[in-house]
């Protein structure tokens, strides 16, 4: 199956490419799925082990990705780089990163436009950073500095904002413009977080769409999770609502072409209760949402 | 801004360990009184739950049946630096819990710590001592059944029961059940892990 648009298996023309998480462990979903998608989207800190004092790739988890071969493409997206931090990354993501990349090719990878750990000590969750031109300069130098070190093209996710967002110099969409346009990275759209910001601080997305510059979007999210207390989690349990698909289609339309997969994501915790003939079923939905 | 400031402020509140006074940065003193705090506190702990039902199921569903999961979990995101890399995040949780005050716990914790380890590739033997016969305590476990009262009633004995639970790759299944004078002949070492 192709990655850049050409018909699939004599059916419809495909006018996005589509991917998935795959965290490893479970080699029957992996076969499952591999038909139907062209890219496999891999978190290295869910495919990383602990042996003594040392967190490194799974042996295991490698080699159901060697035996993929060439089904689909692999997209690396972390969480752990935690580039937002005042006092600096994640050595131990980029550590991982290189061994991955030291042995499978990736069409990209990507991360989140946030910070999990300051000072070491880690939040437990993802914070937004705040959206100033201090913290614009911080950001755009570490992803020079990764452009830098690896020659693959990078692209940063719009985050949940778990609380209130600082009151900085920038909107959401001027501030990932910014970013865009000084470092040439990419964009990770993810709908499924704007929907959570809307539920739960009332977010502009219509505002936000206007805004952005989509000519940067590289890759789309869709994911779905629960809501607890009023509040819309970021926790991707579940299969996607037509809202989200629908935002995806927009985005896919502003982006006119510059997108290069839709990416369902779920946590592999959410296996088990959604089952693979389900995941499978909202692959094919997905993709048919972008052929309609 | 002071941006390592406003971090450790905030890293503060999520853990309940900033005191914020009408001297503090405004935006801080209105996320310190926001709902949105609480709820990212509650969202943490649920993250923590959802991947640890998985990663150490046995244990998870022990705690579960004992009525204290909640309360274990938000006692080890309180006094463990908690890692965003998932699959750390059990180790750290048995280990932690091999000093519950609840002897059921602790083997429960340990057993499925040892047996993570030697699916890992380990080739090292762990032998553990038991107040309780492990076998309905695991079966019961594995399978979310009602735990054995009978027998959970032993647990907050300090003294080691007579059976032991030895967990090596070179065993079917990983582990196997014995009875400790039995394990003192078969299984060299077993008087250290005593």
């Amino acid at each position: 199956m192709t990655g850049d648009g050409t018909p699939v298996g004599g059916g419809a023309r495909v006018s996005m490419p589509i991917g998935v998480t795959y965290e490893g462990r479970d080699p029957a979903l992996l076969e499952r799925v591999l038909p139907l998608v062209d890219y496999i989207e891999v978190t290295l800190e869910t495919v990383a082990e602990v042996h003594g004092d040392e967190i490194r790739l799974s042996d295991e988890i490698m080699a159901e990705l060697d035996a993929m071969g060439d089904a689909a493409q692999i997209i690396v997206h972390g969480v752990g780089l935690s580039i937002g931090s005042h006092e600096g990354w994640s050595p131990t993501y980029l550590r991982l990163l290189d061994d991955f990349l030291d042995r499978f090719e990736v069409a990209w990878h990507g991360e989140h436009l946030g910070y999990t750990k300051v000072d070491g000590e880690h939040l437990g969750i993802m914070l937004a950073v705040p959206k100033t031109e201090q913290v614009l300069d911080m950001v755009c130098e570490r992803v020079e500095r990764i452009q830098n070190r690896y020659k693959i093209p990078f692209a940063l996710e719009n985050i949940v904002h778990v609380i209130p967002d600082y009151p900085g110099d920038y909107t959401e969409a001027a501030f990932l413009n910014a970013l865009t346009q000084r470092t040439g990275c990419g964009l990770i759209v993810d709908l499924y977080n704007l929907e959570c910001d809307a539920h739960n601080h009332g977010f502009d997305i219509p505002a936000f769409f206007d805004e952005l510059d989509f000519s940067a979007a590289r890759e789309l999210h869709v994911a779905c999770g629960v809501e607890d207390n009023g509040f819309l989690l970021d926790v991707h349990s579940q299969l996607t609502r037509e809202s989200t698909r629908d935002l995806a289609r927009e985005a896919a339309r502003r982006s006119a072409g510059s997108a290069r997969a839709a990416v369902y994501e779920f946590m592999p915790e959410a296996v088990p209760g959604l089952g693979h003939d389900a995941i499978a079923a909202e692959l094919i939905r997905l993709r048919q949402a972008f052929a309609d | 801004m002071d941006l390592a400031l406003h971090q450790r402020q905030l890293l503060g509140l999520f853990r309940s360990t900033c005191d914020v006074g009408q001297d503090d940065d405004a935006y801080i003193q209105t996320v310190a009184r926001s709902r949105d705090l609480r709820e990212g506190r509650r969202n943490i702990l649920l993250w923590r739950v959802w991947v640890l039902k998985r990663t150490c199921p046995l244990t998870f569903t022990l705690l579960r049946r004992r009525g204290i999961l909640e309360e274990s979990v938000a006692a080890f995101i309180s006094q463990q630096n908690i890692s965003p890399f998932r699959e750390t995040q059990a180790p750290v949780f048995l280990e932690w819990l091999g000093g519950h005050s609840d002897r059921l716990v602790a083997c429960v914790a340990g057993f499925e710590r040892a047996l993570t380890k030697v699916r890992q590739g380990d080739g090292e033997t762990h032998i553990l001592a038991w107040p309780v016969d492990p076998g309905p305590v695991l079966h019961s476990v594995a399978k979310d059944t009602a735990l054995p009262d009978e027998r959970t009633s032993l647990c907050d004995e300090r003294s080691g029961g007579p059976w032991a639970t030895v967990i090596s790759r070179d065993l079917p299944g990983g582990f196997e059940i014995v009875c400790r004078d039995e394990a003192e002949i078969a299984v060299p070492g077993l008087e250290a892990a005593q």
